[in-house]
């Protein structure tokens, strides 16, 4: 008989911590975010597709050696580059990601001599086709400018 | 107003009524999901209107803008009636609830009596909507809620009862005018039974467990039953149901707040009126809300139990006491 | 508005197109209850043309009675028998057959001897004035008459449902040994 009570009583304790719990929960500040409305900020060590360092001035770092594009294991890197009359060294002249097919291992980033790639913060990425994937960097850097 | 034929009064309470349990479960649903939201730290509706709260209105129409199917095996008539029939009865009970001193549709002596005959028929509709569906959850939905509500009826209606032994009458504005000030509330022990805490918390789990409220929902336990009786309604079926639902919920909550915690008098004795009613009966309904989001859903077998072994030998006691007490005082 | 209709706008014109609705509402639930081939369906009419009793005797001006109706048998008599034809047939409700040429004429003829004794019952009776208002305390007066003039009868039913409570105990106990 008195573990009939002491059952109902422990039982009440029990449920009343739990609206306890929950009530404190209730009244603390919001954990999610509001996606479209605010975006998030990612973490440091986030690794969306690569892009091309800006120095000091604007320009990119890139010397156009082609470490990158030898280092991919998917070959998704072509560059270009050239070296204008009367310069030293070369420049870079074209830098397309074919983002379909990288896999986000960072040897690129690992074997710029340079320090010129770096892993953009981007995670808002949708499209209709395979082509929106492929992203001219060179083009992305002179926007980036602007 | 005297001059002004009956059926105008009738009409216009109808109407007041009807407008009521519509807004009142548009409202619910919006407060349901603001609790929900924000016990498990999410914000809840936001987008439709400021704070979200023309969500509960989007839903309605897109309700509304639905095709009502109905099943190829199912009973076409018991299949229609059911949802029409939980709507009426939530309606119908709205009739004695006094809002205020004055505005009552009808005030008749029997009030208590009529709000539970009428709610004892919202279960022959859940459960002819659960057969004629013809659907094996919906038939085991059916069954579960009409164990449920009959295991639960007899605990609440003893601490009516004893609530009617110590009040005296059935009429609803009589038992509110009884309570004029905190101290005089039905809650507490001094008011003529010991034992008057315990009968609001038997009187508060069983009109959980009669309005199919979690920890209480195995009409539509989702994670078995799909949605219980309503898996085969869709648009206004669903929503019938949804607004009958969230109309035997206030009631249930305007119900405990009328018997025991004073209904539309003030606790400090000014301006006693609608807004005390509303005010005590949407803090019940939080509570109830507050419980939804805090347990999980019990077993049939445990809820069983916790009615015949628990909720019925403690309402007996109740009775027993408060009767002994009335004598003796 | 036509004096004709005009007398439907009064308490009591509204009162009688009630009364004659509830009438309606017995006999067609009880014709759903006693044609109807699905047994579910039939109880949902039993359950209509109890309410239309209960409604009949509101108008009566025995609000408590009405209700007590419809608490007892539309809402707990009803269920209880739609339940049990749950669990009893799973495999959905079967056709009832006429046995016998001469059942329907025995059944009319059964059917007319309660009505003609019922009638006969009611007619020689002489009843009770209805009592006037709806407010007018019906529930004391019920009370009291239960305590006085009919204890005998109220202790005696309560006795046959202490023995239908014991006997479905010994009942359900002899499966469990």
């Amino acid at each position: 008989m008195s573990g009939y009570f002491k059952e109902i009583f422990d039982g009440g304790k029990s449920l009343l911590v739990g609206l306890g719990i929950t009530f404190k929960q209730m009244i603390q500040p919001v954990v999610t975010e509001r996606y479209p409305r605010t975006a998030p900020k990612m973490p440091p060590r986030y690794r969306g597709h690569i892009d091309l360092v800006r120095d000091e001035e604007g320009n990119n770092k890139c010397i156009a050696c082609g470490m990158c594009q030898r280092n991919c294991p998917t070959g998704c890197i072509t560059i270009k580059g050239e070296k204008p009359e009367g310069a030293k060294k070369k420049v870079l002249t074209f830098y397309r990601l074919d983002f379909t097919t990288c896999s986000l291992c960072g040897i690129c980033v690992e074997s710029c001599p340079t320090d010129a790639l770096e892993f953009s913060k981007e995670y808002n990425l949708a499209g209709y086709s395979a082509g929106d994937f492929v992203f001219d960097l060179l083009k992305r850097c002179e926007e980036r400018r602007r | 107003m005297a001059e002004l034929p009956e059926i105008f009064r009738v009409m216009a309470y109808v109407g007041g009524i009807m407008a009521f349990v519509g807004l009142n479960a548009a409202f619910l649903v919006w407060m349901e999901r603001k609790v929900a939201g924000h016990i498990q730290r999410r914000i809840g509706p936001k987008e439709v209107g400021p704070f979200g709260i023309l969500q509960s209105l989007a839903d309605g129409i897109k309700l509304m803008s639905k095709q009502l199917v109905v099943p190829a095996k199912a009973d076409p008539i018991l299949y229609r009636v059911a949802p029409a029939l939980t709507m009426i009865t939530a309606v119908m009970v709205f009739v004695v609830i006094p809002f205020g001193p004055a505005l009552v549709a009808r005030d008749i002596n029997i009030g208590l009596l009529l709000i539970f005959a009428i709610a004892s028929v919202n279960v022959l509709a859940l459960l002819i909507g659960g057969w004629g569906s013809n659907n094996k959850y919906s038939v085991i939905s059916a069954t579960r809620a009409v164990s449920q509500n009959v295991a639960y009826e007899v605990p609440m209606l003893i601490t009516v009862v004893t609530m009617v032994m110590i009040v005296g009458s059935m009429n609803l504005n009589e038992i509110v005018g009884q309570q004029g000030n905190l101290l005089q509330w039905y809650i507490f022990p001094w008011n003529g039974s010991i034992l008057l805490p315990v009968a609001f918390v038997i009187f508060f789990i069983c009109s959980l467990a009669e309005t199919n409220r979690a920890p209480f929902d195995l009409g539509e336990a989702e994670s078995e039953l799909v949605a219980g009786f309503h898996t085969e309604y869709g648009g206004m079926g669903f929503g019938l149901f949804f607004l009958g639902e969230y109309g035997h919920v206030f009631v249930g909550c305007a119900l405990a707040s009328i018997l025991f915690l004073g209904g539309w008098q003030c606790p400090f004795g000014w301006m006693p009126g609608v807004h005390w009613m509303m005010i005590k009966t949407y803090l019940l309904i939080f509570v109830v809300m507050w419980i939804r989001w805090t347990y999980p859903r019990t077993t049939l077998y445990g809820l069983l139990n916790l009615s015949w072994k628990v909720m019925v030998p403690f309402s007996l006691a109740v009775l027993l006491v408060t009767a002994a007490m009335l004598k003796v005082f | 508005m036509t004096p004709l209709f005009s007398p439907l706008f009064t308490t009591e014109g509204l009162a009688g197109v009630v009364f004659f609705g509830f009438i309606l509402l017995i006999i067609l639930g009880a014709l759903v209850a006693t044609n109807a081939v699905n047994l579910i369906r039939a109880v949902c009419g039993l359950a209509l043309c109890l309410v239309g009793v209960a409604g009949v005797y509101y108008f009566l001006g025995s609000p408590f009675l009405a209700l007590m109706q419809l608490l007892i048998y539309a809402g707990a008599v009803c269920i209880a028998i739609v339940f049990a034809v749950m669990l009893a047939e799973p495999h959905g409700i079967k056709r009832l057959e006429q046995k016998h040429p001469l059942a329907g004429l025995g059944a009319f003829g059964a059917a007319a001897l309660l009505t003609w004794g019922l009638a006969a019952l009611a007619f020689r009776t002489t009843w009770p004035e209805a009592a006037a208002r709806v407010n007018s305390g019906a529930l004391e007066d019920v009370g009291r008459g239960m305590m006085t003039t009919f204890l005998v009868s109220f202790e005696l039913i309560s006795l046959i449902l202490l023995v239908a409570i014991i006997g479905s105990l010994v009942l359900a106990r002899r499966g469990r040994r």
